[in-house]
């Protein structure tokens, strides 16, 4: 049932990044033309954005999975940290990928290794891709779900971290355009694509992590009945 | 000696290995002068118990202790056993560079006390391969020397020793094993205590009791001649970083794990750039002076990836602190930033040289410290921590920008 509540909402979170990759290329106002070095490439903020904060949904869910797998053992946080590790790999790579683009466009250069935000963000990215590449080398096991788990711990300190980065390091990366506490600086019609960009990704990203969850349910069930087989032989 | 001191003790203690628990509820004294010997199939957990004594193991519950103190329990507490232990795993955990003398006598350290081991080593027929490295041994000769290690505390300590052997026999030849029977036995009697799991009916026979992790059943043991102890002296044991030293001085694995990645950066960096054409660029000179050490340092410590070989990183554990690379990594950087330096800032700064050295170091360090956070996995090697290396890039750089705008 999971399952398929899971493909229902990621089906609908496609739909509506697609409608906001749509609105974002196609209907969303301009910037003015002195704004930025490349105001085409701003457009990739309507994708850029949503996605970052949808990878921050997944990498809070790889945390409290981890705490939940390391504090309590509980089989369910386990299945969160998975999920939340593959959500937050696919909407990481999908942040720094509409980053370089736009950093290639506005600043001359994709990535700016001086910069603490883009840094930390990208750590965090290598985090869930060392998190998902490294659990499947290992067989499942406690000493294999302690240890990832301790990393899983280990990289939510750099979203705090990448948080307040955005507000006191900006060395090239923007600072931010929502939730400032001011009452942001975009214009309504860039607000309702972006809120709906943020609405679908989050769909989007609830959907995934169901259906990890329910994948990795399915896979603990095979390797249970793999074991009774065994035993009986 | 009071033969009612305990040596060993395991309270409802608790183990997994993989998603299953392998030993459960499972509790266990040995005191001086007992030989206790795990019996029983394949898979019921006789390794499991030797190495949760040895504290390599994680507990899920319960705790272990050595001489009444607490070495390891499930609250995740690992102390020092404050009386040094003998250890014997199934995989030999030596260095295949050390040799036969040098291994025996990184044990002796362990103890604090050294002794002609020439006898020993003839009763095993080893003497004539004293000085030989342990991978030019056969996998018989390996695993004595493995065994005589693991049987060295109780050989040369008058008072009671903890002994661990993992399956000693598998390997050894009938006169190998006559010679341990013997050996447990002389030892037992001089009031040392061993554990030992094993399918070998000669060395069950050597068992005062006979553990099947469920039950004990007492036996009447061989008898046989006391231990004679050796002509012994004191020594100073070795810490962590003499210990790194020696392994890297001789192996020469920093050279080959991080000096060479350091050297071809700066082959890189020249194949890409005259060094006079960077003229007023004092930001990517300085970058460019000290990339070969942090290079070298991102290539991580030379130790835990030595002693990643035949679990020789879990006996070091096991028994004292690992090893690791402090001196060497530190002389590396310093003589890579000495030379970028001499090339792309035509003179050589003291203040640089430190800054390259101590980035070397510190880059070792970490990146040995991540290694062995994964150490515990099953596949160790096939974890991709080095994903998690750029986490030094940032440091690095705002460094390289403090370093051009002081000088």
């Amino acid at each position: 049932m999971s399952g398929k509540i899971g493909i229902g909402f990621l089906g609908f979170g496609f739909l509506g990044i697609m409608s906001t990759l749509y609105l974002g290329l196609m209907w969303a106002p301009s910037v003015a033309i002195d704004a930025f070095e490349s105001p085409a490439a701003q457009r990739i903020f309507y994708w850029h954005v949503p996605s970052a904060w949808a990878a921050f949904i997944a990498f809070a869910i790889l945390f409290i999975g981890s705490a939940l797998w390391f504090f309590k053992r509980s089989p369910t946080g386990w299945r969160l940290h998975v999920a939340g590790a593959e959500a937050g790999l696919a909407t990481g790579l999908m942040t720094v990928w509409s980053g370089t683009i736009w950093g290639s466009a506005e600043w001359g250069t994709p990535w700016d290794w001086s910069d603490v935000r883009l840094n930390t963000f990208g750590l965090l990215t290598l985090l869930a891709l060392f998190l998902v590449l490294g659990r499947r080398s290992q067989p499942d096991g406690i000493e294999t779900r302690d240890t990832f788990s301790t990393f899983g711990l280990f990289g939510f300190v750099l979203v705090p971290f990448t948080y307040i980065a955005t507000r006191i390091w900006v060395i090239r990366h923007p600072g931010p355009v929502v939730a400032t506490g001011s009452g942001g600086s975009l214009q309504s019609d860039m607000s309702l694509v972006l809120l709906i960009g943020a609405i679908s990704f989050t769909i989007f990203i609830i959907g995934h992590i169901l259906t990890s969850m329910h994948i990795t349910k399915l896979e603990q069930r095979v390797e249970l009945l793999q074991n009774k087989i065994d035993r009986s032989d | 000696m009071n033969m009612s001191d305990v040596l060993l003790a395991f309270e409802s203690v608790e183990i997994r290995r993989g998603m299953g628990i392998v030993v459960s509820d499972f509790s266990l004294t040995i005191s001086e002068g007992e030989v206790v010997v795990l019996r029983g199939e394949n898979g019921c957990g006789k390794s499991t118990i030797i190495e949760a004594a040895a504290r390599i193991l994680p507990l899920e519950k319960g705790k272990v202790l050595h001489h009444q103190k607490v070495v390891i329990d499930s609250e995740g507490r690992r102390n020092t056993p404050n009386v040094p232990f003998g250890l014997t795993l199934q995989e030999n955990g030596m260095v295949g560079s050390d040799t036969i003398a040098e291994h025996l006598s990184n044990m002796m350290s362990i103890c604090k006390i050294k002794t002609n081991l020439a006898p020993v080593l003839k009763q095993y027929s080893l003497d004539h391969r004293v000085n030989d490295l342990i991978s030019h041994l056969s996998g018989g000769q390996q695993r004595k020397v493995s065994v005589i290690a693991g049987l060295l505390p109780a050989m040369i300590s008058k008072s009671a020793r903890l002994i661990l052997l993992d399956e000693p026999d598998a390997g050894l030849d009938d006169a190998a094993i006559h010679t341990l029977c013997e050996h447990i036995t002389s030892l037992r009697l001089a009031g040392h205590s061993f554990l030992i799991a094993t399918h070998d009916e000669r060395i069950l026979n050597c068992a005062t009791r006979i553990n099947d992790l469920k039950q004990d059943v007492e036996q009447t043991p061989p008898q046989g001649e006391v231990w004679q102890f050796p002509v012994v002296e004191l020594t100073k044991s070795k810490n962590f970083i003499q210990n790194g030293f020696t392994y890297n001085f001789k192996t020469k694995s920093g050279f080959a794990n991080n000096g060479i990645a350091g050297f071809l950066t700066l082959g890189i960096l020249l194949s890409l750039v005259e060094p006079m054409e960077l003229e007023n660029l004092h930001g990517l000179k300085m970058g460019f002076a000290l990339l070969p050490a942090f290079v070298a340092g991102l290539c991580g410590d030379p130790i835990v990836n030595l002693l990643r070989e035949n679990r020789a990183l879990d006996w070091w554990r096991a028994n004292t602190a690992i090893p690791r690379a402090v001196v060497l990594p530190m002389v590396g950087g310093a003589v890579l930033t000495i030379i970028s330096s001499y090339i792309f800032l035509e003179n050589i700064e003291a203040i640089v040289v430190i800054v390259g050295s101590l980035s070397t170091l510190f880059c070792s360090l970490i990146i040995g410290f991540l290694q062995l956070t994964t150490n515990k996995l099953s596949r160790p090697q096939a974890v991709f921590i080095r994903l998690l290396t750029p986490i030094l890039i940032l440091p690095w750089s705002i460094v390289v920008t403090e370093l051009t705008t002081y000088i």
